[in-house]
């Protein structure tokens, strides 16, 4: 009895601790702040921005899930294409309707214990993004003792592994065929709702004992292990976390194209991920969430540069490819002259915001 | 009861011997020195000890238990740190994020504690807070606790290596080479400091040093390796009188 008025207690101050920081009292009103733009953003955008505008979110959760494994733990994993593509599948045949997936397994039928399966989205999400956590546990537990280019190797081979194999299990996955239909439930509020979600997530892990132990690792392995901190474990701990948020993009983002197929989740798609966090910097939560948003957007504003062009004196008839060309010499650029992305290893606070915004001040004030 | 105890430890890579049969014994509160010429095996004892290498032959012992097969992080934990030759700090976290980061382990939340900021771990995470904070103004790093550590003179980065040590709590300190590069003024103070952080964190510490001033003047028992092998062991006065010891360092007629 004692016990429990002293956790509750506890638990009274905790929540008091939560609203009394003032930092934490700003949070809160960003959110709310960011929450009504994305109501208002929802209103008025159109369907084809609206997708843009989802599609933001969804690669905002992968580059922190890839940021998590090699930003701050410094693993040098490539395998995001794999966990996404079990993701997408997982949530895909689990929420499709039986009727639905009658209709796309016409080459060979489903397999009986999945065709009259149909779970609610959010189940359906959150067993992809645990599904891809224990594929991350399976394959971490034997290519986490890898470094640097072989740790990269093995997972990009892993990726690769899986995408064949749903290429194979005609009766699950249908094969190269694909599954068409996918219920259409993402929103907004769904994709920027898990972003948002995600991006708190990180930022507390990051903050605590445990992001700074992930720090460490990355900056020395041996001296970690010399300050007793068990490479395996966090390691680990980390990869599957990494998938997991990996799953649970992979399933958002098939749920909003409608449509999956194994050639979906090729390296490129990896490569897409790791040019927005190379692009944010690696290591930094503000640089991916910022460079997410970026990179998204110019990838559909650069389409322009795929299709017929006329300058007047001369007319392209369209090059496809010519956009990812673009990116290639952006990312050079970047590289070239921000060795470590937008933001490096910095990170946004609201101290810091306080200090800027003095600075502007006096300086006005000095004018 | 010696504290810490090496029962004839080997050490082998291929064919080559980096250590054979070493017997170090510590006994609580002690200093003890390892020297040896270059290339002696004396940072392979060290790595043998910490868990880095599993030797081919022989224990060791601490406490009586045996934590030959144990590995680096457990070892750490047992009671055990060390600093590094060549420094190791986490280079791109504050000084007062390194030694944080070395009171993790004995933080018992999980990471999904840690996450949703449970009272127990707040409380703790102030207490490590609060502990390292210490820790920085009991060995003078208070003053550039904000700063990221490469950017501190060498002198100072030496001191954060063994503040970062001192923070996993341990019975036993192993400090490679802790003067090396320091000007004599400097390993004075390294002296001074040493013995202070024995009585003050009640430790035993085993250090392996070039600069003889050190080792002649603070080490109570001293080790000398050559080619692997325990050439010598003894008081400073009867290693500085020992032939095998001059002949090994200076070389014979």
């Amino acid at each position: 009895m004692k016990e429990k008025t002293l956790r509750t207690l506890s638990w009274g101050w905790w929540l008091k601790n939560l609203v009394t920081n003032k930092n934490n009292l700003y949070t809160i009103i960003a959110i709310v702040f960011t929450l009504l733009i994305i109501g208002v953003l929802n209103n008025t955008l159109d369907n084809y921005q609206i997708r843009i505008f989802n599609l933001c979110a969804i690669y905002i959760i992968l580059a922190l899930s890839m940021n998590l494994i090699n930003g701050f733990v410094g693993l040098f994993s490539l395998g995001h294409a794999g966990f996404m593509a079990i993701g997408a599948y997982t949530c895909a045949l689990l929420t499709m309707s039986p009727e639905v997936k009658q209709m796309n397994f016409f080459l060979k039928p489903i397999v009986p214990w999945l065709a009259n399966v149909q779970l609610p989205f959010p189940a359906g999400v959150l067993i992809a993004g645990i599904m891809a956590a224990v594929a991350g546990a399976l394959i971490g537990a034997p290519v986490l003792r890898l470094k640097d280019d072989y740790l990269a190797i093995a997972t990009l081979g892993f990726a690769e592994i899986i995408r064949i194999v749903f290429t194979n299990l005609q009766s699950i996955t249908n094969g190269a065929l694909g599954l068409k239909g996918l219920p259409n439930t993402v929103n907004v509020w769904w994709t920027w709702g898990i972003a948002i979600a995600t991006i708190i997530f990180m930022i507390l892990l990051i903050k605590g004992s445990y992001g700074k132990a992930f720090k460490a690792i990355r900056e020395d392995e041996i001296a970690a292990e010399a300050m007793g901190i068990s490479l395996f474990k966090h390691k680990m701990m980390a990869f599957v976390i990494g998938s997991f948020l990996a799953g649970v993009g992979g399933a958002l983002l098939g749920h909003l194209m409608g449509t999956i197929d194994p050639l979906m989740f090729r390296f490129l798609l990896t490569f897409n991920i790791v040019l927005i966090v190379v692009f944010g910097g690696i290591g930094s939560i503000t640089g991916n969430v910022i460079s997410a948003v970026i990179v998204t957007i110019m990838m559909e504003i650069l389409r322009v540069l795929d299709g017929k062009m006329d300058f007047g004196f001369i007319e392209i008839q369209g090059i496809p490819g010519l956009r990812m060309v673009m990116f290639s010499l952006i990312l050079m650029i970047v590289i070239l002259y921000w060795q470590r992305g937008l933001m490096g290893t910095k990170e946004f606070s609201w101290s810091w915001l306080g200090k800027i915004s003095r600075r502007v001040v006096f300086r006005t004030k000095d004018c | 009861m010696a504290i810490l105890k090496t029962d004839n430890i080997t050490m082998q890579f291929g064919g080559l011997t980096a250590v054979s049969d070493l017997k170090i014994e510590l006994e609580k509160n002690q200093i003890a020195g390892l020297i040896g010429p270059n290339g002696a095996g004396k940072t392979t004892a060290f790595n043998m000890i910490t868990g880095v290498y599993v030797p081919t032959k022989g224990k060791i012992f601490y406490n009586d238990m045996d934590i030959t097969m144990k590995k680096p992080h457990e070892i750490t934990k047992l009671g055990i740190a060390r600093t590094f030759q060549n420094i190791r700090l986490f280079k791109e976290l504050s000084v007062l994020d390194n030694v944080f980061v070395a009171n993790h382990l004995r933080l018992k939340s999980n990471w999904v504690s840690s996450v949703i900021r449970t009272p127990q771990y707040t409380l703790k995470e102030k207490e490590m807070h609060e502990k390292s904070l210490d820790l920085l103004e009991k060995v003078g790093l208070i003053d550039v606790k904000d700063e990221d550590s490469y950017s501190l003179p060498y002198g100072m980065q030496r001191r954060l290596e063994i503040a970062r040590a001192l923070a996993t709590k341990p019975e036993v300190l192993l400090l490679d080479e802790p003067a090396a590069g320091m000007n004599p003024q400097e390993s004075q103070d390294l002296m001074s400091f040493i013995s202070r952080i024995r009585d003050e964190f009640n430790l035993t510490i085993l250090m392996i040093e070039h600069h003889m001033q050190v080792v002649m003047g603070i080490c109570e028992k001293i080790y000398v390796l050559d080619y692997g092998v325990t050439i010598a062991q003894g008081n400073p006065f009867e290693i500085q009188n020992n032939q095998k010891v001059i002949e090994a360092y200076l070389g014979v007629d």
